[in-house]
């Protein structure tokens, strides 16, 4: 007894010893006698580490993908260059700017890299001693950034450029990145508070959150590179992936019926029973806002309102004007069953080569006028001749956070009950199969037997 | 004479029931986009008080904030005044209790 408590008091000193020693970060002296100037004073212990940063997807937003189909080969492609209907422009034809004044005379600020981790002053992507000191280390590291120091302003050349914190307090307070250092970014993406994705990463929602884990538990960078998954819509990577399977085995369940269907059915499929977020956008009409500007047409919902579409995918993408989604077939070998948040959007389309055409979103931001943007985007992109026609594009993405709680994941008759939530026939099984898949019979007597134990 | 006393006798019982249920009904729930015009973080920082400014109506409406995440946000300046922010809050014994507060920005 008197031995378990001595390991229990010793243990709990070690347990504070290193949380206190986790904290304190080594360079902390440093910083307090010479400030904080920037990835300049980093480099004194992490030598090299901002430009290794410059080929990271978060500097670049772009990257070679090997996973899509219809891309120029040697080509990269991410946020800087795609043109797809969740966002329809992309950091170079709506760099940050100063938005043309509305019929009210107001202006602002607005441009798609605001996210992007330097100061603007140079374009995402660039490289050289310039770019590596405009980083912004402190907005992914430090837990007592000042936010309100990060916003636009017009410097002295007229170029619109991103404050930062670069106060020592900031500076003094570094360490893994938190939830919440991703999240200032990654929940405002396709237009709004967690439009684009749809998931929520607080510990209400997702059990990994309310595990205690943050997004670098899982997306656990070695030099700045992040794994990533192969989500249909997420193009640009690091060259490093990640699954569920690189914390939980291949045989995660206590149940040998549960075990048997990760051969076909990916983990997701019944453990992110919803997301939300945008799942319709109109880019030809924008819908004028009680401030005077305008904002694409939206339709959204909740985080936790939209039921996925289930599609089998063998981690490689089909990628034409109209579509973006999932290759793969139940008889490739290769796919299992997905879920994702099917997403539909209007653009224009040019009518001369089939294309979708891009955005600039500054004239329409100011006064609606969309062909506008579309003509400013084509000539950015050096596009001689445009006849723009309105279109539909519709792009899933998959649904790979927001983890439910077990007690809400999918059991037996989510799927396999006649109105269950899996189309048998649409996913390549013959009226036969899909009869017997939808019978009781395959889970009478489990869900029989679960019933009367909680009974 | 009976049939229309029961009529009376009926429609007292549903104006009764109607004001009863009304009064335990749960709260009204609204929406609006508004400016923030300030923010005041309660001392122990469990709670906060913002005054939106709504953009329709002009009218200033005070929201009570209790939800960690958003208050993690104003205490980090992530929303500051001058924001524009969409809010959900139910309508509750004259205080309207924050659901949803988030910036209408993104990019």
């Amino acid at each position: 007894m008197i031995v378990t408590r001595y390991v229990a008091a010793f243990l709990g000193v070690m347990l504070i010893v290193a949380t206190s020693y986790a904290k304190e970060h080594e360079g902390s002296e440093y910083i307090k006698e010479n400030g904080y100037e920037g990835p300049k004073t980093c480099e004194e212990c992490h030598p090299g580490t901002a430009k290794a940063f410059l080929e990271t997807v978060h500097w670049k937003h772009a990257s070679k993908v090997d996973h899509v189909d219809n891309l120029k080969a040697g080509q990269e492609y991410g946020m800087k260059n795609r043109i797809y209907t969740m966002c329809n422009a992309n950091d170079i034809v709506n760099n940050l700017k100063e938005i043309p004044p509305n019929e009210a005379g107001k202006t602002k600020f607005s441009g798609c890299n605001t996210c992007h981790p330097g100061d603007q002053s140079v374009e995402v992507g660039a490289t050289g001693p310039e770019a590596e000191e405009t980083i912004d280390c402190l907005i992914c590291h430090s837990s007592k950034y000042d936010f309100s120091k990060r916003k636009a302003v017009k410097a002295k050349d007229g170029k619109i450029i991103m404050t930062q914190d670069r106060s020592t307090e900031a500076a003094l307070n570094v360490g893994r990145p938190s939830t919440k250092n991703c999240m200032v970014c990654h929940e405002s993406a396709g237009g709004g508070a967690l439009f684009k994705r749809g998931f929520s990463m607080t510990k209400e929602a997702d059990v990994h959150a309310a595990k205690g884990l943050v997004c670098v538990d899982c997306h656990e960078a070695k030099g700045h590179l992040f794994p990533s998954g192969k989500d249909p819509n997420n193009w640009a990577n690091d060259g490093v992936y990640m699954t569920c399977s690189g914390c939980h085995t291949d045989k995660p369940h206590k149940d040998d019926d549960y075990n048997r269907h990760t051969t076909n059915i990916a983990c997701q499929t019944c453990h992110i029973p919803k997301t939300g977020g945008a799942f319709a956008k109109d880019f030809t009409k924008w819908t004028k806002l009680s401030n005077g500007f305008y904002e694409p047409s939206t339709l959204k919902k909740e985080v936790n309102e939209t039921t996925p579409v289930y599609a089998w995918y063998n981690l490689t993408v089909s990628n034409t004007p109209h579509f973006i989604g999932p290759k793969g077939s139940r008889s490739d070998g290769k796919s299992k069953i997905y879920p994702f948040k099917v997403y539909q959007g209007k653009a224009y389309y040019n009518k001369v080569d089939g294309q979708l055409l891009s955005m600039d979103f500054a004239e329409p931001m100011a006064t609606g006028d969309t062909l506008a943007g579309v003509t400013c985007a084509a000539k950015t992109l050096g596009i001689e001749k445009i006849e723009p026609v309105p279109g539909w594009q519709t792009t899933y993405f998959g649904s790979n956070h927001q983890v439910a709680p077990k007690n809400k994941a999918l059991t037996c008759a989510n799927c396999h009950a006649i109105n269950g939530i899996l189309n048998f026939k649409a996913l390549g099984y013959n009226d036969k199969e899909a009869e017997k898949l939808t019978s009781p019979a395959i889970y009478f007597d489990k869900v029989f037997k679960i019933q009367q134990e909680n009974e | 004479m009976n049939k229309l006393f029961s009529v009376v006798i009926l429609l007292a019982v549903m104006a009764v029931s109607n004001l009863v249920l009304a009064g335990s009904a749960s709260a009204e729930e609204m929406k609006m986009v508004g400016e923030i015009s300030k923010i005041t973080l309660a001392g122990d920082g469990t709670s906060a008080t913002a005054i939106l400014k709504d953009t329709k109506t002009g009218e200033s409406v005070t929201i009570e904030v209790t939800d960690e995440m958003t208050l993690d946000k104003f205490k980090d300046k992530r929303i500051v005044e001058g924001d524009e922010i969409r809010c959900k809050f139910d309508k509750d014994d004259g205080k309207n209790k924050s659901k949803r507060f988030v910036k209408t920005a993104g990019c």
